[in-house]
């Protein structure tokens, strides 16, 4: 007995993986192989696995005692709650159709799997007080579950609904839900299977219990077995057969007297039913009339099982009460017949018609026939054959007489049936000839050997016989094959017969023509060891040293090491059943998926042990199982139908700043979310540890990157398209490999955006239209100004010379020249300088207020001499304000003149001018109202003058007042040169 | 007609509850029911007091009931015409009624708030819908005080609403109920 433990410490996980070689028992012959074990635990706590789940990935789910688990093969995840760390306990775990991971409690909620974490979903009808035990989706894609005492519950429009007791419900406690192929759903139940439907929207329930034959009240466990059929397992009785179609329960033979106590689970893998129970471990059943065989895998496995599921690479898990177990099933069946001693004589096998197992062993052969329960072996002995004549291949012709190929004794012939056999002597060649294979197809066997020995024989009717005659064609002249070894003769389907030799190539004869292939034409070695053609008409071959061929009838291709062929050593080629290339190794087997070039392994890890190198070793059965012989055993190797044999990648999460996203949907991004970190995983269960990975992201890698890290992040990417990929393999090779991809764009900033930059130049342009804009309306408004200067000039101009102003003017400067000439000197000077100033003045916008001053007292001088007292100005304003004050020319002389003009001024009615500033803000020019008998003539004209100047100079408004005693302007005070009014 | 199964129920645990154990009868003293109509147009609110009610603590069995044309509170007397005449068309279906049973199982002479479901049939505008509906219940002195919020889809019930009213109307009526019950 082999023992192998591995002991792996992942964190605070850790796993057992139990590789099992070889027993001894009672019942069933065979082992499965590829048994492993696992231990859930946290913190040295172990845990009790109540449900297992598979995905539509194939990611497999544990649900326990301490809450969901995903298991990759090697580590046990947690997955926790999003907005709790609650640990219920999960009871069941299911996935619909939108890819939506359920999750029910033993405490009666329900939760949903959102972005790697579960949040607990609470329907307004509220959840059940009891376990959930089950999950289904309806074909109308309705979710329902099972519970443990409450019946079962259905969505329909986002309502909840019951089946319960009042609906016809024959028990509450249900154990599993299935839909079947009609629609309806079968329950599971402790008082027999509930037929549940909603035909027409009405609830119906019919029952199905030992009244319809049902050998059991208590159901435990319902599995699809196809064609609407369903294996039901039962708590005391064993299993039986559903027919939904016929409403029929029918029992298994072997199961009439079921002592294996109750069933647990069921699960169906190609013809073989597996059986999970409480107390006496696993059995299998090869089909329905079949015995029922006792699951071994090497150590008291009587213990309770449950959960069976198969994974996507056709091995099975399932539960203990203490591991989480794995078994490759019936893949891989070691069957220990011989011993050591046999073993060693062994250098050719073959399977004959009746699937029993020939053997060489020293001078004969042991026939070995495999049964459930054993096998008988019987020894043939052949005289002639001696302890040390190596039999180096065996064949079975049509007529099923087996071919005994020898090194030094030619070849032999014996009847299986009747024991007789004949040294084949017909050639004298043949006689002392080394023969090195025998192949054949139809009535043509092929012989090839050392020494010239290429021979091809014709089989007849008449070769019903041993002792008849055998027609040969011998072709070791020909092309010079004959001073070869020649290792494989092969003849295809399409009549082609295929020459390996030592060094020269391979000769194929077809038509009654012969081609050379050989290094000349391309091939990489010379020495050809077998022939195999695949289902599609490929020919493979293998060399001694530099790999596979695969031949489509124009080109070669070659498959070596770096296409994933672990040891070039390669000891047989064969097609297997499913049409996968499987090349036999020393350690084990590579099977080459011919779909896709991909590559797997069967080796020491699922527990195969030693394998014999002698070519003549490897056979296969009536069904294509392949066949080979090792130092425990007769291995026999089954593919199991539907399964991968690659890592099927996987993109577990996607977190952008280490916060889980949707990866189901393309990621659309800001400018600043733009650091990631992909986890992915190879789905590869029979192998996890020895996954390859490669990725890429497009957009900023252009080559595949090589890692066997599980995640890869990327730090402040820049805004782009991105793509990212990762494939997975079992070997440097990936071609072929199963790749998963995730889209995500990070956009520009805003301020990169192509819109945002037209918008920007819109808006500039705007700004420069308005600028323009305005700075036609300044230049109006200047222009305006420009006028209502001109016209004020002229009023000013006007008014002063005025014949009125003169005249007076005159008049009083006769009377002062007689007086007093030096004051009439005075008086000539002061009236040259107040029109000087008004000349000087005419052309500038404004002018200081102290400057204007200067010339209303001007005005007002030559004006006192004409009025003496009775006209009086008052002027109060401060220097300050004089030189830091402005005022358009003219303004006050004009108001000033204004006031003198339109009243009398007499000694009865004098007339007194003030201005004065007024808060600092204003210029008031205020005047006592005398009214005169006959009015002068102005017509307003200056002051509307004025007003106009300052709605161009200034915001504020001039203002008029006049109450019938006093006429007061209001001007507003200019405080500065503030704009370019004034350098005109 | 719809009515009769409500009121047979009704008698039926009367009747029988007073043949076996008459102290485990509990009937509504005061209750309410409010609906609540948000559709994006508008938002109507009615409710009724006018709830009644019994409930069979051994057999976990219920019946409650209501008058429909007993809701009052619409934004106009006009929309409460519409109600009863177009779409609950309540002098045709004048009651609209809840019976069943308990799913859970409860003891009732112990004070303390519970979390229970009821799975009933629900009769609204004559049409029968089997319904669970989650109520939380508080047992306080011998007074038992129920509330309960649920939806109901007008669809469910045959309730057809003019594609004028679409925005005016939700097609799913938020439904409150609070009622007090005591032992009879």
């Amino acid at each position: 007995m082999k023992n192998k433990f591995q002991t792996y410490a992942y964190g605070l996980f850790s796993y057992l993986a139990v590789a099992m070689a070889c027993m001894t028992g009672n019942g069933a012959l065979a082992q499965e192989l590829g048994f492993k074990s696992y231990k859930l635990q946290e913190d040295n706590r172990p845990f009790k696995i109540n449900t297992l789940f598979k995905n539509n990935d194939g990611y497999i789910y544990a649900g326990t005692t301490n809450g969901l688990y995903s298991f990759d093969g090697i580590n046990f995840k947690r997955i926790i709650f999003s907005k709790s760390s609650a640990r219920d306990t999960v009871t069941a775990v299911f996935q619909d159709h939108n890819r939506q991971v359920w999750v029910g409690f033993k405490n009666g909620h329900l939760a949903r799997m959102i972005n790697n974490k579960l949040e607990y979903y609470q329907p307004e009808e509220g959840t059940p007080a009891v376990a959930i035990t089950a999950f289904a989706e309806d074909k109308g894609n309705n979710l329902w579950f099972a519970t443990n005492g409450e019946g079962v519950y259905y969505f329909s429009k986002s309502h909840l609904y019951l089946f319960d007791s009042a609906d016809g419900l024959s028990d509450l406690h249900i154990r599993s839900l299935v839909v079947t192929e009609k629609g309806d759903l079968l329950a599971a139940t402790d008082q027999g299977i509930n037929i549940l439907s909603l035909a027409g929207g009405k609830k119906k329930v019919t029952v199905i219990s030992p009244k319809n034959g049902l050998p059991d009240y208590y159901v435990t466990a319902i599995t699809p077995a196809g064609n609407d059929r369903y294996w039901i397992g039962l708590q005391e009785k064993g299993f039986c057969l559903y027919d939904h179609t016929t409403g029929t329960v029918s029992i298994p033979p072997a199961v009439q007297n079921w002592t294996y106590g109750q069933v647990n689970s069921l699960l169906v893998s190609q013809k073989n039913l597996w059986i999970a129970t409480e107390e006496y471990g696993l059995f299998n059943q090869a089909g329905f009339d079949k015995p029922v065989m006792a699951y071994k895998n090497g150590t008291a496995f009587q213990t309770k099982i449950n959960n069976l599921l198969q994974d996507n690479e056709g091995n099975i898990w399932m539960n203990t009460p203490s591991d989480l177990v794995a078994t490759a099933g019936h893949i891989l069946r070691l069957y220990p017949v011989y011993n050591q001693s046999v073993y060693d004589n062994i250098h050719s096998m073959l399977c004959d018609h009746q699937n029993n197992i020939w053997v060489s062993s020293d001078g004969g052969l042991i026939r070995y026939i495999l049964t459930e329960n054993g096998f008988t072996e019987k020894k043939f002995r052949i005289a002639g054959l001696d302890a040390r004549t190596d039999i180096t291949s065996l064949y079975q012709d049509i007529y099923h007489h087996i071919w005994i190929g020898t090194m030094g004794s030619g070849i032999f012939l014996l009847d299986p049936e009747t024991g007789q056999y004949r040294n084949l002597d017909e050639n004298p060649l043949l006689k002392k000839a080394s023969i090195l294979s025998i192949t054949g197809r139809g009535n043509t066997v092929c012989a090839g050997g050392l020494e010239g020995v290429a021979m091809i024989f014709k089989l007849a009717e008449v070769n019903r016989n041993l002792t008849a005659g055998y027609s040969f064609t011998n072709y070791n002249n020909i092309d010079n094959i004959g001073n070869n070894y020649i290792y494989s003769i092969y003849k295809d389907s399409k009549d082609r017969i295929w020459f390996g030799t030592d060094g020269k190539g391979i000769t194929v004869l077809e038509n009654g023509k012969f081609s050379r292939i050989d290094k000349e034409t391309g091939l990489k070695d010379d020495h050809i060891y077998s022939f195999t053609e695949d289902l599609d008409g490929n020919i493979w071959f293998n060399t001694e040293g530099a790999g596979i061929y695969r031949f489509d009838g124009k080109t070669f291709r070659n498959y070596s090491l770096a296409e994933g062929i672990s040891d070039l050593k390669i000891i047989a080629l064969k097609t297997g059943p499913l049409g996968n290339i499987v090349l036999v190794q020393r350690k084990g087997l590579d099977i080459l998926d011919i779909r896709n070039g991909t590559v797997s392994y069967l080796d020491n890890k699922q527990g195969i042990p030693e394998v014999n190198t002698d070519a003549g070793s490897v056979t296969q059965d009536s069904m294509g199982n392949i066949i080979l012989s090792t130092s425990n055993g007769i291995l026999v190797y089954t593919p199991v139908e539907n399964t991968i044999h690659y890592p099927k990648t996987v993109i577990e999460n996607v977190q952008l700043f280490l916060t889980d996203i949707n990866k189901e949907v393309p990621g659309s991004f800001n400018y600043d979310q733009n650091s990631f970190l992909f986890n992915f995983t190879g789905i590869y269960y029979t192998n996890p540890d020895e996954v390859h990975y490669q990725y890429k992201l497009e957009g900023l890698d252009t080559a595949w990157i090589p890692t066997r890290d599980r995640s890869v992040s990327f730090l402040r990417l820049q805004p782009g398209t991105y793509r990212f990929h990762v494939r997975s393999s079992l070997s440097e090779n990936f071609e072929g490999a199963h790749e998963a991809t995730y889209v995500f764009v990070i956009s520009k900033p805003i301020w990169k955006r192509y819109w945002f930059i037209i918008l920007c130049i819109l808006a500039g342009g705007g700004l420069i239209y308005w600028y323009m804009k305005s700075r036609e309306k300044q230049f109006r408004k200047m222009q305006q100004l420009q006028q209502e200067k001109i016209q004020f000039q002229f009023q000013v101009l006007r008014n002063q010379v005025n014949p009125h102003f003169l005249f007076n003017s005159f008049n009083t400067l006769i009377s002062t020249i007689e007086d007093d000439p030096a004051m009439a000197v005075g008086y000539v000077e002061q009236l040259s300088g107040f029109f000087r100033n008004i000349v000087n003045y005419r052309d500038k916008d404004i002018i200081s207020l102290g400057e204007e001053i200067s010339v209303v007292q001007t005005y007002f001088y030559l004006q006192q001499k004409r009025y003496g007292n009775n006209l009086a100005l008052e002027v109060d304003i401060t220097d300050e304000m004089k030189r830091n004050t402005f005022i358009p020319p003219l303004t006050l002389q004009l108001l000033v003149e204004n006031a003198i003009k339109h009243n009398a001024v007499s000694k009865e009615s004098p007339l007194a001018i003030s201005i004065f500033v007024e808060d600092e803000k204003a210029l008031v020019i205020r005047n006592n109202i005398n009214p005169k008998m006959t009015g002068e003539s102005g017509a307003g004209m200056g002051l509307q003058n004025i007003v106009n100047r300052y709605n161009l100079l200034s915001r504020e408004p001039v203002t008029v007042n006049n109450d019938g005693k006093t006429f007061t302007v209001i001007l507003p005070l200019l405080k500065q040169y503030d704009n370019e009014n004034t350098d005109h | 007609m719809f009515k009769k199964p409500a009121i047979l129920l009704f008698s039926l645990i009367v009747l029988s509850a007073h043949a076996n154990a008459p102290n485990l009868i509990f009937s509504v003293s005061t209750g309410s029911i409010t609906f609540r109509s948000d559709a994006p147009m508008e938002l109507i609110k009615a409710s009724s007091n006018q709830l009644k009610g019994i409930f069979s603590a051994e057999k976990k069995q219920f019946a409650f009931t209501i008058n429909v044309n007993s809701f009052k509170g619409f934004n106009s007397p006009l929309q409460q015409e519409h109600f009863n005449e177009n779409y609950l068309e309540s002098d045709k279906f004048p009651r609209a009624s809840f019976e069943g049973k308990i799913i859970e199982d409860m003891d009732m002479s112990r004070d303390g708030l519970y979390i229970i479901r009821a799975k009933g049939n629900l009769t609204i505008h004559g049409v029968v819908q089997e319904r669970i509906i989650k109520c939380e219940i508080n047992i306080k002195n011998g007074i038992v005080s129920v509330k309960s919020n649920f939806t109901v889809l007008l669809s469910d019930h045959n309730i057809t609403i003019p594609k004028v009213v679409h925005e005016k109307l939700a097609s799913e009526i938020k439904i409150e109920v609070k009622a007090e019950l005591i032992e009879k």
